[in-house]
């Protein structure tokens, strides 16, 4: 019954004789037969490696026959041939089989694994092929950072050198112009451009090109302009929270703080007198607060400014930057108190 | 400028290696005003080269780009190699100088304003003449990582 079962498994079966010298092909079921090709009569007698072939492991052969030869148990997976040539997979468990006078057989079964072999080869393929694809794209991209990156060393280079031309050519002009009004616009001209330049300068120095610290630019400022005053006289003192602000609003920032601390100086100190400008910067609720005191003259006591061009400025910057404006007789002194919203709290 | 302190004894011989003709032209405004002597203009390394050699500078401020491109490198090395000259880059494009600065004491960033030139004279001056210098370095420059 049991042997009726083998006979019609749809699993290829062998039994070779262990005793037999060169260990014999005894039986074998139908489904064998239909794997390999060869009839019953062109196995039986023969030993098993007349199913192998030139793509045969045989490393993989010399382990099933050391397994044999200790008589144990082997599992092995091995391209075989068909009669007609045709190679096909054999995954296979070898069983030694023992009865009273000790072993007496050997039990293999076998499935065929040549489509599962395939498939592997083809994802193997498939695999290799996708990780060249994905090498080439990651090259590509690599190469188009890296291009990008040296367009934007070169962008931010000629930025930097353009201002520099500017702020030279303004201040050439400057030199040749006769002492007087013209001469101060040139002069004021260059200084705003000096402002928006350190501004540009440190929102590119820092890896985070996105951000701005309004405490940085205020501290480089201050130094800037305070070299220019007669310490004697005149001082400009800042207290600016190190604020990030969007690299957006660098600009108009630098801008503001530099046309009001300017105009202080400007007009609150006629004929020397002495006088302090103090900037502070902080955060509130809603954004930053920005305030310009000077105890100088006050708004009412400066002589008129029919070009009004700082203020002018002032005003349309804080539009800009959807802020408001406040200005005030402090008495003594002018006082200044922009509010500017700030998008994200960062 | 007004608060440049170079008295006779702190006048320097500048050389300014620079190929934009505008931004030498200024510069050499500037040094006049803070009482240093311009030496020579150069807007080539060959030039550069040379006038370190004939013109007996001080002090030479090295833009990294020049007509023959961004030869300002090897120039802050051929003029650092004379013990007599102080190289101080002068460059909006300072990622392109090496780790060991070639030679130079430190850049100066671009765009820059005439405080930090000033200030770095100073420093220049004081150390040439002995003194400890009393400046700290300004915003807008970075000493070599040796000095």
């Amino acid at each position: 019954m049991l042997v009726d079962a083998f006979a019609r498994s749809l699993s290829p079966m062998v039994i070779t004789d262990a005793r037999a010298p060169d260990n014999p092909i005894t039986w074998v079921n139908d489904a064998f037969l239909g794997l390999t090709g060869f009839a019953t009569d062109e196995l039986l007698g023969r030993n098993c490696r007349m199913l192998q072939g030139p793509g045969t492991d045989p490393a993989e052969v010399a382990r099933i026959h050391a397994a044999i030869e200790a008589g144990e148990p082997v599992t092995a997976e091995l391209l075989n041939y068909r009669k007609d040539g045709t190679p096909y997979w054999s995954a296979m468990t070898v069983t030694p089989v023992h009865d009273e006078a000790g072993l007496a057989y050997f039990y293999a079964a076998q499935a065929d694994m040549t489509h599962t072999r395939e498939r592997e080869v083809t994802m193997r393929v498939t695999n290799d092929e996708l990780e060249r694809l994905v090498a080439a794209r990651t090259h590509d991209l690599s190469a188009a950072l890296e291009q990008k990156t040296a367009l934007l060393h070169e962008v931010d280079h000629r930025v930097k050198n353009n201002l520099q031309v500017i702020s030279s050519l303004m201040l050439l002009k400057a030199r040749r112009t006769p002492e007087g009004e013209a001469r101060d616009a040139l002069q004021g001209m260059a200084e705003r451009i000096g402002a928006l330049s350190t501004a540009h300068r440190m929102l590119y120095s820092e890896g985070d090109c996105t951000h701005f610290n309004l405490g940085d630019f205020a501290s480089e400022f201050l130094s800037d302009v305070n070299a220019g005053l007669d310490h004697e006289k005149q001082r400009v003192e800042a207290e600016v929270e190190p604020i990030a602000v969007a690299a957006a609003m660098a600009a108009p920032l630098a801008l503001l703080i530099h046309e009001l601390t300017a105009n202080a100086l400007r007009h609150a100190f006629p004929n020397a007198r002495e006088g302090r400008v103090s900037i502070t910067a902080r955060r509130t609720q809603s954004g930053m607060q920005l305030t310009i005191r000077d105890d100088g003259v006050g708004l009412a006591a400066a002589p008129p400014n029919p070009a009004g061009f700082g203020r002018n400025l002032v005003e349309m910057v804080v539009r800009q930057l959807r802020g408001t404006i406040a200005w005030a007789d402090a008495g003594p002194g002018t006082y200044v108190a922009i509010d500017i919203p700030l998008l994200s709290p960062t | 400028m007004r608060d440049g302190n170079a008295g006779a004894d702190a006048a320097l011989r500048i050389l300014v290696v620079e190929d934009e003709v505008l931004i030498a032209l200024e510069l050499e405004c500037l040094l006049d005003d803070l009482g240093h002597v311009t030496v020579g203009i150069a807007g080539s390394s060959a030039e550069a080269i040379a006038l370190g050699r004939s013109a007996e500078p001080d002090v030479a401020f090295v833009d990294i780009h020049l007509v023959d491109g961004p030869t300002g490198v090897e120039v802050a090395r051929a003029l650092a190699s004379d013990p007599r000259i102080t190289v101080v880059f002068m460059t909006a494009n300072a990622k392109r100088i090496p780790d060991d600065f070639a030679g130079a004491i430190g850049v100066i960033a671009k765009p820059y304003s005439e405080r930090v030139v000033a200030s770095i004279l100073d420093w220049v001056a004081d150390r040439r003449a002995g003194r400890v210098p009393t400046h700290s370095a300004p915003d807008g420059f970075s000493f070599a990582p040796a000095l």
